[in-house]
């Protein structure tokens, strides 16, 4: 440790003229000043020194994720738990609504300050680890650090970029339909089956639609996510990449947005102004809980969430078509940054996170089920809130019928799906045919994807 | 610069002189006045500092990344020079960047003489002495205190939504509202109406300009028999135009900026269907959601250059009809 240094110690004298006091007061202050800061940096760098080689010294860890209150809760008191195991590991976390965290999470790593460990989602994986914004865990992964030996090996490789452990799932979930049961059981109708093809689920909508009375619809149109599209091609044994460039063909768009165009002719879904509120809006005010239409695409873990925001009964299924075309997926991971200082630290977190039973235990299926096997288990036996049954009750059930999984979407994804939203929207305002959608989407994907 | 401080010097040293202080020989003056002009800058510095760092810099940067691939995320040594690849995108390669011109044209063509009409017609109303007249100036101003703020943009959505209160008011009358901001052909529209409604700031410098036209002009109108309209006509415009110049360079660069309103209200989309894709708005999704910076930075400096063409335009028109009643007397 450096002595401190008195502030006016070893100062030249100052010429006196007809300077008053103060002014020369000040003066020296800013001199001592000008000494002491260089002096403070100099040990605090000297403290940082020391850190890496001890494992009790202090540290602090920056830790960033989206979502409502109820996850924030549960995060935080995991991460309590996590401190009063380590009491020298302080965690700072932070969290906001998912409108605007990548926003954040882009500006702050593009300042060389990203949170040590953040959420991120497979739309952006890529993006960030082909940037080297995330730490590679790949090795922290083979020393033991992250014990990934009892997790879905499925989800580990979908936290995999360029043959690099780029994240760690933070759970299992598939993307899902949501239907109102109070709602059906009103309208008399009956419910939605699992492994309907499309063509099936419309007449079904629609039959809802006309049972509905002109302000309630029986799906929302979801032609415009690109989440649905790629299922709906890999119950056809194509992807929706193929390496870097797209895996199928301007026709089989073309098909995509016909299929949809029926739907609307036949008054399945509602007008497109709706489609559009929801397509922009946040989960609570997705259709099938704002009561405009019986049938939200959302995901598996979303359910707890939904229910929350509306009296009905809510009930989930796949996407219509064959089932096979989901995969065990990990729509939300947790990464760490490169630049941290810790990154030993970041994975005994993040393997805490994802290991640990009382961590699951506090975390529930927030994040979609623990992508810890053994953990799963466990969570199973002792859940007793009825959306995380059906949650997992529903990812059970798909277990036997998952495909494969695909690679992660590959860099330049997210701004694809921005264009995929705003073409296929086009359509469904009527703005354009799905044939020059297509064409007009093939036209801008190749660019997007360079 | 230099030139105001020196002589701004000798005329506080000449002031110095007639109060009282001991006047000084020509060369020490000369020193003294160094003195004080290197003094000046010392005393400027903080501001020039913010200057150099904070705009100065970031802008000539971002120049130079406009003919980079500078992607936010990627490390320094990943940034490539790509000359005039980013300008050539633009005008061939991207389809959403002459969507996002169109918008803005229209926006800006339309909102911005919309909302100098409205300013100038209450300052009108407000520029009669009346009991009360200060609280309506109040009211007025009001909307423009909000400025360009995410709660008044998030309220708008709100209220012009499909089943938002507008088309509830609407209802009351029979109408069927559309789903404006819903509605690729309204939705621009209700940005132009939140843009007008705030026309709060132009009126307070048309309400001073209006109580700078001297009064005995209107009273010898009124004596040659002129009526309110003629007096409206060869009077007030007249007198007002550098005024109405001053806003009309103003607000059309404002206008021209508009941001928030259709990131909030389209959620960052632009839509629907790129109906509220304004320049500003396509440049931050360049930039922050798909990552290309450096051709952000490009959109942005030739924004900047179409927008100092149209303001030399305006000033270059401004001498056939501004007329400045000073020096003419």
């Amino acid at each position: 440790m450096h002595p401190a240094t008195p502030p006016t110690a070893g100062m030249p004298a100052v010429p006196v003229h007809r300077t008053p006091v103060p002014r020369r007061r000040l003066f020296r202050g800013l001199i001592a000043a000008a000494v002491a800061l260089p002096l403070a940096f100099g040990t605090a760098a000297c403290g940082d020194d020391e850190s890496s080689s001890d494992p009790n010294a202090p540290v602090t860890i920056e830790f960033f994720w989206w979502g409502g209150e109820s996850r924030a809760k549960a995060t935080e008191e995991a991460l309590k738990l996590y401190t009063s195991k380590h009491p020298n590991v302080t965690i700072t976390p932070t969290w906001q609504a998912f409108d605007g965290y990548y926003d954040k999470l882009a500006t702050i790593s593009a300042g060389g300050n990203a949170p040590d460990i953040f959420q991120i989602d497979d739309n952006n994986l890529t993006d960030y680890a082909s940037r080297r914004v995330t730490l590679d865990l790949t090795d922290l992964v083979k020393d033991g650090k992250i014990d990934l030996s009892k997790h879905h090996a499925e989800l580990t490789k979908y936290g995999q970029v360029d043959g690099k452990q780029v994240a760690i799932a933070s759970g299992e979930n598939t993307p899902a339909i949501v239907y109102d049961k109070t709602k059906l059981a009103e309208l008399g109708v009956s419910e939605p089956q699992e492994g309907w093809s499309y063509q099936q689920y419309f007449d079904w909508a629609a039959q809802v639609t006309q049972k509905g009375g002109g302000k309630y619809w029986g799906t929302m149109d979801i032609s415009s996510d690109y989440k649905a599209l790629w299922l709906w091609l890999r119950t056809q044994g194509k992807e929706f990449y193929n390496g870097k460039q797209l895996g199928f063909t301007e026709a089989d768009l073309v098909t995509w947005f016909k299929l949809w165009q029926e739907a609307r002719t036949k008054g399945a879904t509602p007008p497109a102004d709706i489609v559009h509120e929801a397509v922009t809006g946040s989960v609570s005010t997705q259709l099938v809980v704002t009561g405009k239409a019986a049938v939200s695409f959302m995901w598996s873990n979303q359910l707890s969430e939904l229910q929350k925001a509306t009296k009905n009964e809510l009930a989930m299924l796949p996407y219509p078509g064959d089932v096979k075309g989901q995969w065990p997926r990990a729509s939300l991971y947790w990464a760490g940054s490169r630049t941290t200082e810790h990154p030993e630290v970041v994975a005994d977190i993040i393997n805490f996170l994802v290991n640990d039973p009382e961590a699951a235990k506090i975390l529930g299926t927030d994040r979609g089920l623990p992508a810890n096997l053994d953990v799963r288990e466990t969570l199973e036996a002792d859940i007793s809130d009825n959306s995380m049954k059906a949650t997992f009750a529903f990812e059970n059930g798909l277990a036997s019928k998952f495909g494969a999984a695909p690679p992660v979407p590959p860099k330049g994804h997210n701004g694809l799906r921005n264009k995929l939203r705003d073409i296929a929207e086009s359509v469904t305002y009527g703005k354009a045919t799905p044939e020059a959608a297509a064409k007009q989407f093939f036209a801008e994907a190749s660019a997007a994807l360079a | 610069m230099a030139l105001t401080t020196a002589h701004q010097s000798a005329g506080a040293e000449a002031n110095s002189a007639t109060s009282g202080r001991p006047a000084r020989k020509p060369r020490e003056s000369g020193r003294l006045r160094r003195q004080e002009g290197r003094a000046g800058y010392v005393f400027l510095s903080p501001w020039l500092l913010g200057l150099m760092a904070i705009t100065a810099f970031p802008m000539l940067f971002s120049l130079y990344l406009s003919f980079t691939n500078y992607d936010v995320l990627a490390s320094w040594d990943q940034v490539e020079w790509v000359g005039l690849d980013n300008y050539q995108r633009m005008f061939t390669e991207d389809p959403s960047y002459w969507h996002a011109v169109r918008v803005t044209l229209t926006y800006a063509l339309i909102a911005v003489p919309l909302k100098l009409a409205a300013a100038l017609g209450v300052a009108l109303l407000l520029n009669r002495e009346r009991r009360g007249v200060g609280l309506f100036r109040s009211l007025f101003y009001l909307p423009s205190l909000l400025g360009g703020s995410v709660a008044l943009a998030l309220v708008w959505r709100a209220m012009f939504s499909g089943d938002g209160a507008f088309n509830d008011l609407l209802s009351l009358f029979g109408i069927e509202g559309a789903p404006w901001v819903n509605d690729p052909t309204w939705a621009l529209e209700t940005l132009m109406v939140l843009a007008v409604w705030q026309f709060g700031a132009p009126m307070v410098i048309f309400l001073a300009g209006l109580k700078q036209v001297p009064t005995d002009l209107y009273e010898a109108a009124a004596v040659d028999g002129a009526g309110k309209f003629r007096q409206f006509w060869n009077i007030t415009l007249p007198m007002l135009s550098p005024v109405i110049f001053f806003n009309l360079v103003l607000e059309t660069i404002n206008g021209f900026q508009g941001f928030t309103s259709a990131f909030v209200i389209s959620n960052g989309t632009g839509g629907p269907v790129y109906s509220t894709l304004l320049y500003t708005l396509h440049i931050y999704n360049e930039g922050f959601t798909e990552f290309r910076m450096g051709y952000a930075s490009a959109l942005s400096w030739v924004f900047l250059i179409a927008i100092g063409l149209i303001t030399v335009v305006f000033f270059s028109t401004g001498r056939f009809w501004v007329h400045y009643s000073d020096g003419e007397n």
